[in-house]
């Protein structure tokens, strides 16, 4: 039966053999390792949905549209003080809901430099936004110019483009934390339902809700062709070969999810889904809730009055 | 017996290339428990698909409870009256999980068949608690289906089914990849099922349940025809059958109502030992 080649058995490896050590990973490695942390990361969020604190004694309505209204209240808001006091009160939140307020933080600045520092970057030197200067970066001379547009003959950062970047940075950072409560301390489900109470269809909220629930189903599935192409490395290939094996992975992963929306579809419509989304959810609206909501309307309204200078601080 | 099923001359092909079922005819009554036999692409999981009215014959007619079941008919099942009824009689549990498990919690996905049928919402939270409390499963009501082992998501599978309260339920390879505890669940969860008039028809290869399951056996070969349709004993012990459609090996025995293999090597090109 077996062919003479797979007769051959190996005793081990020669006594020459070298074992080579480096700290560098491969993306082989790093996919999984990305993918177990997606899991972790998820699960620890979902742990804190889940604990006793203040906010998730909120109903998930009153949390959704205090964080809408928030958000655009401090998106309004120009004042550095006010800003940095409303941050922080999402510190403050964080830590009633017990949340770790460190890892609350880190959360929040994973994404702050990615969306507002590269933005932002420009306007700090006088190239894009003059003023006065703080600290000279180069001296070009009179005359000098970046192909068709004409440059000052010394490039400083300004104490208007510092200060104007600092708010900015600091209005992201706000409304990210924001955002980042109202996830960290709702349930996936819940949140998604709550999105009805802003007159959301049906429809989007049903595909949102699957979405993420199989967003965990095909990261599992991408784990799995990893961690079986890392079981039958043996050698490493050419980039250009890991390049096209990656594309052929993700054309599968395409093919694959295809086909399994069909499947869905067909166990959708088997238990009674015609197209009319019916969602079963319970909210029950507590006098604390209302507390919630209308503090929440008076500080949104402040904070607006303040940015229109109705207020002075 | 009421006749729920009748299938006249039915095929049908994928993609206009590939035959799956070969002009089978069938009639399954109201009560009956049925197993379809058959080895891996022999068009069993095709024709739960048809009994379930998610595909539709190539060829050849199918009727469900009198009325014939066509792509036209069932479209749309907006204001379909017919449409309503057969998605209430009839539920199917398929064989990988993670197609059914499309909501975001165990509750919401036991919830999800009787609010589509349009029950009031207390009377679902009410079946959906039963379920949930019958099938042993409180601690799983709000997990999320990517945090269940297998044999959880069979359960909670099997659950989102119950609470519609079909009278026919077809199951595809309901033991794939389930320990022996949950495998006997199954099997005493099925024949109570069976005992309180349900109709279940399950696609199987796994040869050891079917005569606990079932009092009827279908077998179909590898062309995609029907090759027995008789009582389950006959079926098990036709072993030239079984051989033949490739449910057995030719060295699995059968003593009494156990079926075995023997362990066997190769010694040359024609002979071999027990």
């Amino acid at each position: 039966m077996l062919p003479e080649w797979m007769k051959e058995v190996e005793t081990g490896p020669c006594q020459c053999c070298a074992v080579n050590v480096g700290k560098k990973k491969s993306f082989v490695e790093k996919s999984i390792s990305g993918a177990l942390n997606f899991f972790q990361d998820s699960l620890i969020s979902e742990g804190f949905a889940k604990r006793d604190g203040l906010l998730q004694s909120l109903d998930p309505r009153v949390k959704l549209i205090s964080a809408i209204v928030l958000v655009v209240a401090v998106s309004l808001t120009r004042d550095i003080r006010v800003l940095f006091a409303v941050y922080i009160l999402t510190l403050l939140f964080a830590y009633l809901s017990k949340i770790e307020v460190l890892f609350f933080i880190k959360r929040v600045w994973v994404f702050v430099p990615i969306f507002a520092g590269i933005i932002v970057l420009p306007i700090l030197f006088n190239v894009f936004m003059a003023g006065d200067s703080l600290v000279t970066v180069a001296t070009l001379g009179s005359g000098a110019h970046l192909g068709p547009i004409l440059l000052p003959s010394t490039i400083y950062i300004t104490r208007q483009g510092t200060m104007f970047a600092i708010t900015f940075i600091l209005r992201v950072a706000t409304c990210v934390s924001l955002a980042v409560l109202l996830f960290l301390t709702t349930q996936r489900d819940v949140l998604f339902k709550s999105l009805r109470s802003l007159r959301v269809p049906k429809v989007y909220v049903l595909t949102l809700d699957m979405c993420y629930r199989y967003i965990f189903l095909l990261m599992d599935t991408v784990r799995d062709f990893f961690t079986a192409k890392k079981s039958r490395t043996i050698r490493s290939l050419s980039v250009r070969d890991e390049q096209r094996w990656v594309a052929g992975r993700v054309g599968y992963m395409l093919v694959k999810s295809l086909d399994m929306s069909n499947k869905v579809h067909d166990a959708m419509i088997s238990r009674g889904f015609n197209g009319d989304v019916k969602l079963l959810h319970d909210y029950a609206v507590r006098k604390r809730d209302y507390a919630a909501i209308a503090t929440v309307l008076m500080f949104s309204s402040m904070l607006a009055l303040i940015s229109q200078n109705i207020i002075r601080i | 017996m009421e006749t729920i099923f009748d299938l006249q001359d039915v095929s049908y092909t994928y993609l206009e290339k590939f035959e799956a079922l070969k002009t089978v005819n069938l009639t399954m009554t109201a009560g009956e428990q049925i197993s379809i036999m058959g080895a891996n692409g022999s068009g069993k999981s095709t024709l739960l698909s048809i009994l379930n009215a998610l595909v539709y014959p190539t060829s050849g007619e199918f009727y469900a409870f009198g009325k014939p079941v066509t792509e036209e008919a069932f479209n749309s099942l907006e204001d379909n009256e017919f449409g309503r009824y057969f998605r209430k009689k009839v539920g199917i549990v398929f064989q990988n999980p993670d197609i059914q498990l499309f909501s975001s919690t165990v509750f919401d996905e036991i919830a999800f068949g009787p609010l589509q049928l349009g029950l009031p919402k207390d009377e679902v939270k009410k079946r959906t608690e039963g379920v949930i409390s019958m099938m042993g499963i409180a601690s799983l009501r709000a997990r999320a289906p990517h945090t269940l082992s297998g044999g959880e998501k069979k359960k909670v599978c099997i659950a989102s089914i119950l609470s519609i309260n079909p009278d026919v339920l077809l199951l595809d390879e309901p033991t794939g990849g389930l320990d022996p505890r949950t495998q006997l669940w199954l099997i005493e969860l099925l024949q109570d099922l069976a005992k309180a008039g349900k109709t279940i028809i399950t696609a199987t290869h796994d040869l050891d349940i079917v005569e606990q399951i079932s009092t009827r056996a279908i077998v179909f070969g590898e062309d995609h025809t029907i090759k027995a349709d008789a009582n389950c004993d006959v079926v098990m012990n036709n072993l030239e059958l079984l051989t033949s459609t490739n449910l057995i090996h030719k060295h699995m025995h059968r003593h009494g109502k156990l079926m075995h293999e023997h362990l066997h090597s190769h010694d040359g090109e024609n002979h071999h030992e027990h």
